[in-house]
């Protein structure tokens, strides 16, 4: 069981920026996508995830034997398919309890209330978990949260939507040491064996948190070196030239 | 945004849609001739002052054009000649539900408000077309001098306290829909608190129409008297017709020094209705006036809620919620009359236009010479969902003098692709993400409204959006 | 001052009596369009108190038009006089000068018309280039309020500039023009007309000015930016006429794709003053600034009406009015976004601000919006409030005394809105002739 992309091709107006990408996500691994600014990273998690700016022009996605391609966003995200975003958008008026509570409700057949007292005993126990503060359930998401914050209520909702693949874009940036430390504890207390999770990330430090069992490097739109999390230190210390060097050659 | 698609949205209004057949036994016929005010004068067995004040109004309504210089053009399609404009069965409001005539019971039963009152209102008063079938106010409150009635009785019974305030926060000549209701006005409410009589749950009125082609006139006249306090809060429903109806109501508060008086309307009009209503409170020293109003349906209401300070420190508010939908204009605003020193004025005014629906904003505020430290805040937002939704502005702020400071601002704007997609990355359909937006939009302002009225609020809400995406 | 022939008969109103016609003067396509304006004109109600577009206007000062006569022609030493203080900008500061007094050409300077410039008046581009002229002459109606004035304006018209810029040219440095009335009840009526090709640069200064302090004059005038593609075109009116005056001012910006207008309004004499200002975005990347400061004082009043019209998406346009008032002066502010269906990526913003300096002075304003497209950006504020205590603490606290402190801040209050125009030379003269009636005041 696993997400399998070959040979994607997206591209947003005219341009072309993901070029015949390749890869297979199992479920009960981390994977690791790092690579330069500008190589189609992020751009690969919104297709991933069904953003209609972008457009697949060529190759498949399929996520557990189903084309995830044919899916609405809302669908994808209801198939267990989860983005936790570099940008989380701000929405006014809409407590950060109901919104939760709202994605839950979606995911329950027709007819089907949710539980609102297991609701909120579970939400007290994953926002202590990640060292929230209580007043978060209150207040309009992401509206007004620092950088931090914003990453936290990401994890937050990855961890009360509970999904079998999730996906994290640069959740690391934004973050000072004490709260990455706890946002890597959070996404590690996600590890399963029935989880996928793709990690996404400019910098090698989010994996000295998030141990990845497989490292790929993601440069103009497709993966040119695969490796074990080895692979991640090389880069550190050598930076990105060497590999485009090597394959260019 | 991927509604383009958007048809005209047949709104379920099922809780209101029904009437039953009309069984009037006083009917003034169509169109509107002195006859007419006759006619109601002497069903309600009026005193000659009344029937006077009727007859003067007429010839201001006959006189007065139509204020299509600034108003939509839409009010020339009002047919006054084929309008009724009093229809009743004779009954006089009765104090027990049991009492009240079977079809009109049935009616409110389903609308819920036997239940309501149980649960959480001091008085309610339930008005079927023209006359009150039902008004009960808890004997506790009369005990302490409450009065409240309905406008036949309350100039019948209670001259003393009502003729003094009676037309003179609202003159009949104010405009022409206010001319027209004090030419035929039946049934509203009429309530007096007396001084330091703090009125903790809200008294309630339920306005109905039955009957087609009819025009719903009421009036009502709120006093708080010194140091007082009460919330009065109106619920207004009609059936589809094929033909449309006319509700213009005139609503008078006055609030004496130190009193305070909300006003909280909710009102899911069928989509042929009329809504024009001219609605204005004075308040006196250190007094204050709020005004809480969400419009939904009707084909075009005008309503600016006003407040006109005339004590020093009094405080005038208006809180405003519209949505409008696909055939539907709502025009809506309000009006700030500065007349006295540190007096301040807030208002604060959304609006959601779905479909090709039509919000409007049209405010004035007013701080006229010589006055000291007067305050006038306005933000007006508007929420466009379609892209044919319409919205527009109109405000009207004059400041005389260097001692007052007044702020008004407005946007526009829509919920954007981004926001939808990261709700949808959630795990939300495109209506839920709306829906979920919308409701974060007004979220602030629903709060205003008393518990029980902002759920059903954000289940009407819910249900005009229902359909304007995907 | 020199002398000034006298109307000679104070009955011969501009709204009761037919413009004098020379046929010699003008070719038959402009008479003919004059005499039919005229017609027009004459049919038209004057404004009434119901109209909408005059709703807070003085309706006396718009009865008092009818008090104006055609202006009489000056003799050569009160021109020359008017010319010698024809210098706002240095001569190193303009790329020409054009002094009209009384409509008549006085002083002409001007760029050589090479590579398909025009640069003319409006007397000689009629004659000279009546084809151009006539495809873009009073072809914006005028919308706000001042049909019949525009209408008059019309009729009358014979001074003023006709400057066509051809595609590609940049004028750097502006061109200035000065518009003087001369004698009592004298009335003139000054057109603009701004013509860029694509690609285009200019920047234009008109100057409303009156011969005597003295004399009450009327200005009616109006000014048409037809943007080309691409184009920039800045554009300042500066209406400094006696406090006895009164002005009216009709212009129109219309910008095709990416086209950049900027234009400055500064109202500093006339004791009434009506501006309506409407711009055009008929073209996708079109822009168009709209800015305004007006600092009236004793018993001036300041009408101004606008409108940012949106017919095409992708479009924007920002508008700016300041007024900072005095005793018993008196502003109305009406302004309009419009955004049309279809407008969609709209973005337009209007803000009004009234600084009120005196117990007697009022600020009236109507900040509107019409929005008929979702998927934009728009939002209009308005504030009216005098300094406040906090503001003139601040200062306080620095060792600076009150009374600098409000010249400091009212000051600060019409800068921002001159800097917007981004042009060094004319903010500077602009700053100095606010500065120069702050000192008045004081």
């Amino acid at each position: 069981m696993s997400i399998d992309i070959r040979d994607l091709h997206a591209r947003i107006d005219d341009q072309e920026i993901i070029k015949g990408l390749n890869l297979t996500l199992p479920k009960g691994e981390v994977h690791a996508i790092m690579g330069p600014n500008g190589s189609g990273k992020s751009t690969l998690a919104k297709v991933l995830s069904g953003h209609e700016d972008y457009e697949v022009t060529n190759g498949s996605v399929s996520m557990d034997g189903e084309d995830l391609l044919e899916l609405e966003a809302d669908e994808r995200s209801r198939a267990g398919l989860f983005l936790a975003f570099q940008y989380p958008h701000e929405i006014p008026g809409v407590s950060n309890a109901n919104f939760i509570r709202a994605a839950l409700q979606a995911r329950l057949p027709e007819g089907e209330e949710l539980d609102a007292v297991g609701f909120y005993k579970e939400l007290y126990a994953a926002m202590d978990a990640l060292e929230m503060d209580r007043k978060f359930t209150g207040r309009a998401v992401n509206e007004g949260f620092s950088g931090g914050e914003k990453k936290r209520n990401e994890i937050l909702q990855m961890a009360m939507l509970k999904p079998v693949y999730a996906i994290l874009d640069e959740t690391d940036s934004g973050l000072d040491i004490d709260a990455l430390r706890i946002v890597s504890k959070g996404v590690n207390a996600m590890r399963s064996q029935d989880r996928g999770i793709l990690v996404i990330t400019h910098y090698q430090r989010l994996l000295d948190y998030i141990v990845p069992d497989h490292v790929h490097v993601m440069k103009d739109g497709k993966i040119i070196r695969s490796g074990d999390k080895n692979l991640a230190l090389e880069l550190e210390e050598r930076g990105y030239d060497w590999l485009s060097e090597e394959s260019a050659a | 945004m991927s509604a383009e698609a958007s048809t005209a949205i047949d709104i379920d209004r099922s809780v209101g849609d029904f009437s039953y057949p009309e069984q009037h036994t006083f009917d003034a016929g169509t169109g509107l001739t002195p006859q007419t005010i006759d006619y109601i004068s002497d069903v309600k067995k009026e005193a000659d002052w009344i029937r006077k004040f009727r007859h003067r109004a007429l010839k201001v309504f006959q006189e007065k054009p139509m204020p299509t210089h600034w108003a939509t053009k839409d009010l020339e399609n009002i047919d006054f000649d084929k309008i009724r404009y009093y229809l009743s069965r004779g009954q006089q409001p009765t104090r027990s539900w049991e009492d009240v005539p079977d079809d009109m019971k049935e009616t409110f039963e389903r609308l819920g408000i036997p239940e309501q009152e149980r649960k959480f209102l001091a008085g309610v008063e339930a008005q079927f077309d023209s006359e009150a079938a039902y008004s009960n106010v808890k004997e506790s409150l009369e005990k302490q001098g409450v009065i409240f009635v309905n406008s036949t009785e309350g100039l019948r019974e209670h001259p003393e306290l009502f003729r003094k305030w009676f037309g003179k926060v609202i003159p009949t000549g104010d405009n022409k829909f206010s001319a027209l209701n004090s030419a035929v006005f039946s049934g509203g409410s009429f309530i007096y608190v007396p001084p330091g009589v703090k009125v903790s749950h809200p008294l309630q009125a339920y306005f109905r129409i039955n009957a087609e082609n009819f025009g719903q006139f009421e009036r009502t006249l709120i006093i708080a008297d010194e140091g007082s306090e009460v919330m009065y809060m109106e619920g207004c429903t009609a059936p589809k017709f094929e033909t449309s109806t006319l509700h213009s109501a005139v609503v008078e508060l006055v609030a004496m020094p130190h009193a305070k008086i909300q006003y909280v309307t909710v009102q899911n009009w069928s989509a042929n209705v009329f809504n024009l209503v001219t609605k204005r409170g004075m308040a006196h020293e250190n007094a204050e006036i709020r005004w809480i109003d969400c419009n939904i349906g009707s084909r075009l209401t005008m309503k600016y809620p006003g407040v006109v300070m005339k004590g020093r420190k009094a405080r005038g508010e208006v809180i405003s919620i519209a949505l409008a939908n696909d055939g539907q204009h709502q025009d809506t605003g309000a009006k700030m009359i500065h007349a006295a020193d540190e007096t301040t004025s807030n208002i604060v005014s959304k609006s959601i236009s779905v479909g090709q629906g039509r919000a409007t904003y049209r405010g004035q505020v007013h701080i006229p010479k010589h006055l000291k430290g007067c305050k006038n805040n306005t933000e007006c937002d508007a929420l466009l969902i379609n892209p044919k939704s319409k919205t527009d502005t109109y405000p009207a702020i004059t400041v005389r003098g260097n001692q007052h400071a007044t702020q008004h601002e407005a946007s526009v704007s829509q919920v954007s692709e981004d926001q939808i997609f990261y709700m949808k990355q959630r795990g939300l359909s495109e209506a839920e993400a709306m829906s979920l937006s919308v409701n974060g939009f007004v979220n602030d302002l629903v709060r205003e409204f008393p518990m029980e009225y902002s759920v059903e609020l954000k289940r009407l809400i819910d249900l005009e959006m229902e359909g304007s995406v995907g | 001052m020199g002398v000034i022939v006298e109307a000679e008969n104070k009955s011969s109103s501009i709204l009761e009596e037919a413009p004098a016609w020379d046929a010699s003067e003008f070719p038959d396509w402009y008479r003919e369009m004059q005499e039919s304006a005229w017609e027009a004109a004459r049919a038209l109600p004057l404004p009434r108190a119901k109209n909408e577009p005059w709703r807070f206007a003085n309706l006396k000062q718009v009865a008092a038009v009818g008090d104006y006569v055609a202006a009489p022609p000056v003799d050569e030493e009160t021109a020359r006089e008017l010319v010698a203080r024809s210098r706002m900008l240095d001569t190193s500061e303009h790329r020409g000068k054009l002094v009209f007094a009384n409509e008549t050409l006085v002083h002409d300077e001007r760029p050589d018309e090479d590579g398909g410039l025009i640069c003319a008046s409006l007397a000689e581009a009629v004659t000279t280039h009546g084809q151009r002229l006539q495809e873009y002459f009073m072809t914006q109606e005028a919308t706000l309020g001042s049909e019949k004035f525009a209408l008059l304006h019309k009729s009358r018209t014979r001074s003023g500039l006709f400057l066509y810029v051809p595609a590609g040219m940049e004028l750097t440095l502006p061109i200035e023009v000065y518009h003087y009335v001369a004698g009592h009840c004298a009335s003139i009526f000054p057109h603009t007309l701004i013509v860029t090709g694509e690609n285009a640069k200019v920047t234009v200064v008109d100057y409303y000015q009156s011969a005597s302090e003295d004399e009450a004059g009327l200005s009616c005038g109006v000014v048409d930016l037809v943007a080309g593609q691409g184009s920039q075109i800045r554009y300042v009116a500066c209406q400094n006429l006696s406090t006895r005056s009164a002005n009216i001012h009709i212009s129109s910006t219309l910008a095709s794709a990416d086209a950049d207008v900027k234009s400055l309004q500064l109202q500093l004499g006339s004791a009434w003053s009506r501006t309506e200002s409407v711009s055009h975005l008929s073209g996708k990347g079109a822009n168009s600034d709209m800015l305004s400061v007006a600092v009236p004082a004793a018993g001036q009043e300041v009408d101004q009406r606008t409108l940012q019209h949106h017919a095409e998406a992708h479009t924007t346009s920002d508008l700016l009015y300041k007024n900072a008032l005095s005793d018993r002066s008196r502003s109305v502010f009406a302004g309009l976004i419009m955004v049309d269906e279809g407008a969609h990526y709209t973005d337009a913003y209007q803000t009004c601000r009234n600084l009120l300096l005196s117990d007697d002075a009022e600020a009236n304003a109507m900040p509107g919006l019409e929005i008929n497209a979702d998927q934009v950006k728009c939002s209009h504020g308005s504030t009216s409030g005098p300094i406040t205590d906090e503001e003139i603490f601040y200062f306080k606290a620095r060792g600076i005394p009150a009374e600098t402190a409000k010249q400091l801040i009212t000051f600060g209050f019409t800068a921002e809105v001159l800097a917007k125009l981004e042009q060094p030379a004319i903010e500077a003269l602009l700053s100095r002739l606010v500065e120069a009636k702050f000192e008045k005041l004081a």
